[in-house]
């Protein structure tokens, strides 16, 4: 059998060098013909016809299997082809099944897409620090060197094929492999280690779970997530980038706020199963509140300042009546309960992070951390305080914690630890937090917005997390949930992790579980990170050394000069890696064929790998054509990025 | 020649380097905590290999105990020997190489000739023909995965090598040609004048004068071929199909689907080993090709 194909392979092969050969000195002559009739002298002829000769197995090969393929495959993307069955033409049906997500082959589309945003997102930069720490690491002329930099390449080479994946797969069993069981040995050896894998195996789980809450819950596909993240993240590098004017800067950290709040938003909306309501309206109105919260934040004198407070008015009106519109009741105690604590968390940090630091601000957030000190105390020591009144307030502010109203997830009994989800705790914090912001005021930038960042995730999570299951906290949405009948299942693993701080025995199931198959081949392509690594190798390579000893005479540490010279000077190789790992994250085949298993196919896949598995066992053409486009428009858009702004957007030598 | 004395160069500076580094006590623990590093990091990128070949010649029963052993007491190279016997290996091994070489004839034959066209011979419109050749680098391969599948399904040629060998003569890889007519633009052009003045016609000139000379980069072009070839799992997923027609990748990849329990994991293995042995070793006498290539030629710019 197999004999017999590889001389039918032969054979062919014969046939193909023959024609090629023909094809190709016709080719030449055809071309010869053309320079006779405009008249070229004898000796470009000659030239025109061994150029095109010698050229024309790829001319042909363009031809056959570039430029036909890729326009039969634009045509078939706009049928209903089928392998063996008739061609119908039904325009951009294809395209809006997978883009919108409508049926199955969409929804699979969807899920692969956010499946390759969260590579881009977590796997890609993970990716690349480890390229770089490979790179610098190896930038030092040792003896020796060379064999660790081939040390380090090597796996690059083996990744390409299955044999070493299928090590990883077994090196990774969830029961007894490599990795859990060296892990465990550490943790027994070092208790410190032992806390700290169990750190990571919560919080990997609670991220995974959340994760997985967002890809199902989507009613409206990925696009409306996607969009927004991608333009915070172009903000968000606009803002990394250095040699930015102060007000750029303002705008740029009001609008990833904005759409990072809102976003958030969204999130909560989808956590609320509102499905009757269009979550756009939430995400909308969210999105319009915090603009007004945020304008207001932002210092001005005079008139401007007079503008502003009116816009930011008119937008938190507009946020409240869409809010309203989408079915909260603004003026009820339930909405209060939210919008104030979030309002004043959110103004708080907001003052902090955004614009030139000010008195006012100072006043002003101290007054915020007075209040917030008082309603602690209250909250704290309601018996001496006494007074019915303080407590509610504090239960209002404290999102319920002391709430024994019972849901049918038990949510605030168990998505937080009891005593991350104590009043003591949650007040103490925020006054610590925004005291220490208050107090850090002119005097150490960084560290102020670092706080006022990690602070604003806290809240944020914290916030998001009561939203999620908030059903207590919202009488319109338990309403909502009755009437409707739908439960909020989607974050059902995102409870259920953050439910509990696993234990001594427990290990990461790897490919046994949708939570961590993710996490595993972001291990693999670490290991796997060789071409970054020399990709930064070669641009740390052409660092000039006289940049290093000026600074050094200058006094400049460690830490500054790999920030203020390294990182610069390598910015090219940087956003060149960037781009590369994007375009790898939606190519990614072998790792998923070599890692999935039936529970985990869904959380793995790739675009390029649904192509794979979908179009051929199914032989659906068009659509498989259709999800191919897309790919490749995305594909092109960010390689045309890289060529467009690799020179502009990132520092080169001069 | 050149990389020779670079080499030398290179050499000199690490050990004035390290004289200069161990010189102080604090430079010294410097260097002491860089090898500790690199050392740990070793570890990590050779450790799948390493338990690979440990696990590969452990018994059935030592796979089954605690994987924290990495060695097995008694090396079983009867595990070897079984793998040698099986005849879906050896004809997936036979496939394999007989698929390679046919891919690496074709492709690295007319690979060079498309770039002697671009680099060596000067005629109107190369430049035009040469600028749609490296834009269809940019194009991922999805653009043209189904058409031509449809096109081989049409053909007849589903469950033959054909799909996997033949588009390779059409001189398959423009980065392939791309890196050959840089090498050979640095070919002094007098000799091919010389030979032209002599009446040798370009076919000549391209066998006897350019090809010798471009040894070098014919053989980087034919590794990076050899190993994108060899390890190449899906196109032979598509359109082989047939277990006899398998190769190495399939192989290895299907064993993931047996319904053995316990599974045999040093059976497995011993096939990986025995499937990543020549990449491993070309990659081992060419790497300098593959690290140095990059690193010089880097981004910039």
């Amino acid at each position: 059998m197999a004999s017999e194909a590889r001389f039918h392979n032969l054979e062919w092969a014969l046939y193909t060098v023959i024609f090629i050969v023909i094809s190709s000195v016709l080719l030449g002559a055809l071309a010869r013909l053309v320079a006779r009739l405009f008249r070229l002298s004898g000796a470009e002829q000659r030239k025109i016809f061994w150029g095109f000769t010698f050229a024309g197995p790829w001319i042909i090969g363009f031809f056959i299997f570039v430029l036909g393929p890729a326009l039969a495959s634009l045509y078939y993307s706009f049928t209903d082809y089928q392998l063996g069955q008739s061609i119908e033409w039904i325009g951009l049906d294809n395209y809006r099944a997978l883009l919108l997500g409508e049926g199955r082959q969409g929804r699979m589309f969807n899920t692969s897409m956010l499946n390759s945003f969260y590579y881009a997102l977590l796997g890609v930069p993970l990716q690349i620090t480890a390229a770089l720490a490979m790179a610098m690491l190896l930038n030092n002329e040792l003896p020796g060197i060379r064999a660790f930099r081939m040390i380090f390449y090597m796996p690059v080479i083996l990744a390409g094929g299955p044999a070493i994946l299928l090590a990883w797969r077994y090196m990774l069993a969830s029961n007894g492999g490599f990795v859990n069981e060296a892990m465990r040995k550490l943790g027994d050896l070092f208790f410190v280690f032992d806390y700290l894998y169990r750190l990571f195996i919560y919080g990997t789980e609670a991220f995974n779970g959340f994760y997985i809450g967002i890809m199902r819950g989507d009613p409206l596909g990925p696009w409306k997530y996607t969009l927004p993240a991608l333009l915070a993240g172009l903000l968000l590098f606009a803002l990394i980038r250095g040699e930015w004017s102060e007000g750029k800067r303002v705008l740029a950290w009001r609008g990833a706020t904005i759409i990072g709040i809102a976003v958030a938003f969204r999130l909560m909306s989808k956590g609320l199963m509102a499905q009757p309501i269009d979550p756009a309206w939430i995400y909308a109105g969210g999105a319009a509140a915090l603009a007004g919260i945020i304008l207001l934040a932002h210092e001005r004198r005079g008139l401007a300042r007079l503008i502003q407070v009116v816009t930011a008015l008119a937008a938190l009106a507009v946020g409240a009546l869409v809010l309203d519109r989408a079915g909260f009741d603004v003026a009820s105690r339930e909405s209060v309960r939210y919008l104030v604590p979030l309002g004043l968390v959110a103004t708080a940090l907001g003052f902090s992070a955004v614009g030139p630091w000010t008195r006012r601000k100072s006043a002003v957030l101290w007054a915020v951390v007075g209040a917030f000190g008082l309603i602690a105390l209250a909250r704290h020591a309601p018996g001496e305080m006494g007074g019915d009144r303080l407590e509610v307030v504090a239960r209002y502010l404290t999102f319920g914690s002391t709430i024994e109203t019972k849901t049918d997830l038990d949510y605030l009994q168990t998505a937080f630890p009891e005593w991350l989800m104590s009043a003591t705790w949650f007040y103490g914090l925020a006054v610590a937090v925004l005291a220490g912001i208050a107090l850090l005021g002119d005097r150490w930038p960084r560290a102020r917005r670092a706080l006022s960042i990690g602070a604003a995730a806290f809240f944020g999570l914290m916030a998001i997390g009561s939203f999620l299951d908030g059903r207590a906290y919202f009488g319109a949405f338990v309403d909502l949930a009755e009437a409707t009948g739908k439960t909020n299942y989607h974050f059902a693993m995102f409870h259920q992790a953050l439910n509990q701080f696993p234990d001594r025995t427990r290990v990461p199931l790897w490919m046994n579980s949708e939570l961590w198959s993710k996490p595993a081949l972001i291990l693999i392509t670490m290991w796997s990170s060789g071409t970054g690594m020399l990709i930064f190798l070669a641009a740390l390579k052409s660092v000039p050394r006289a940049l290093y000893e000026a600074a050094e005479v200058d006094g400049a540490n460690t830490l500054q000069r790999f920030l203020k010279i390294t990182l610069p000077m390598i910015s090219p190789a940087m956003f060149y890696n960037i781009v590369i790992g994007v375009i790898a994250a939606l190519q990614t085949f072998e790792i998923i064929y070599m890692l999935q298993t039936p529970l985990t196919r869904d959380s793995l896949s790739s675009a390029a790998f649904l192509l794979y598995a979908r179009t051929f066992s199914e032989l659906r053409i068009g659509e498989g054509a259709a999800m191919s486009w897309i790919l490749v428009v995305i594909i092109l858009t960010l390689t045309a990025l890289q060529f467009r702004y690799s020179r502009s957007w990132v520092h080169y030598e001069a | 020649m050149a990389t020779q004395t670079q080499t030398q160069d290179i050499n000199r500076a690490a050990r004035l380097d390290l004289a200069r580094l161990t010189r102080h006590g604090g430079q010294r623990l410097r260097v002491l905590l860089l090898y500790a590093l690199l050392l740990a990091g070793a570890a990590f990128f050779l450790f799948p290999l390493v338990w690979m070949v440990g696990t590969s010649l452990k018994t059935i029963e030592e796979v089954g105990r605690s994987q924290l052993h990495l060695l097995p007491a008694e090396p079983q190279w009867r595990n070897y020997d079984k793998l040698l016997n099986e005849e879906a290996f050896y004809r997936a091994y036979a496939n394999s190489i007989f698929i390679v070489t046919i891919v690496l004839l074709g492709t690295v034959t007319s690979v060079s000739l498309v770039a002697f066209s671009f680099s060596r011979l000067e005629w109107r419109g190369r430049n035009v023909v040469f600028a749609l050749m490296m834009s269809t680098l940019m194009l991922p391969y999805q653009a043209t995965l189904v058409p031509q599948y449809v096109m081989f399904h049409e053909l007849n040629w589903l469950r033959t090598f054909n799909p996997i060998t033949l588009p390779g003569f059409f001189a398959g890889g423009a980065a392939l040609i791309f890196l050959l007519r840089q090498f050979m633009l640095g070919i002094p052009r007098e000799l091919d004048e010389a030979a032209m003045i002599d009446g040798a016609n370009p076919l000549q000139i391209w066998w006897h004068i350019i090809m010798p000379l471009s040894r070098p980069a014919v053989a980087t072009i034919s590794v990076f071929l050899f190993v994108g070839q060899w390890n190449n799992l899906m196109m032979p997923l598509i359109y082989l199909q047939k277990p006899a027609l398998y190769t190495m990748p399939i192989y290895v990849a299907q064993k993931l689907n047996l319904q053995e329990s316990p599974l045999p994991w040093q059976d497995m293995m011993a096939a990986s080993v025995l499937f990543v042995i020549p990449v491993l070793v070309v990659f081992l006498f060419t790497q300098r090709y593959f690290i140095e290539g990059i690193t010089t030629t880097g981004t910039k710019g």
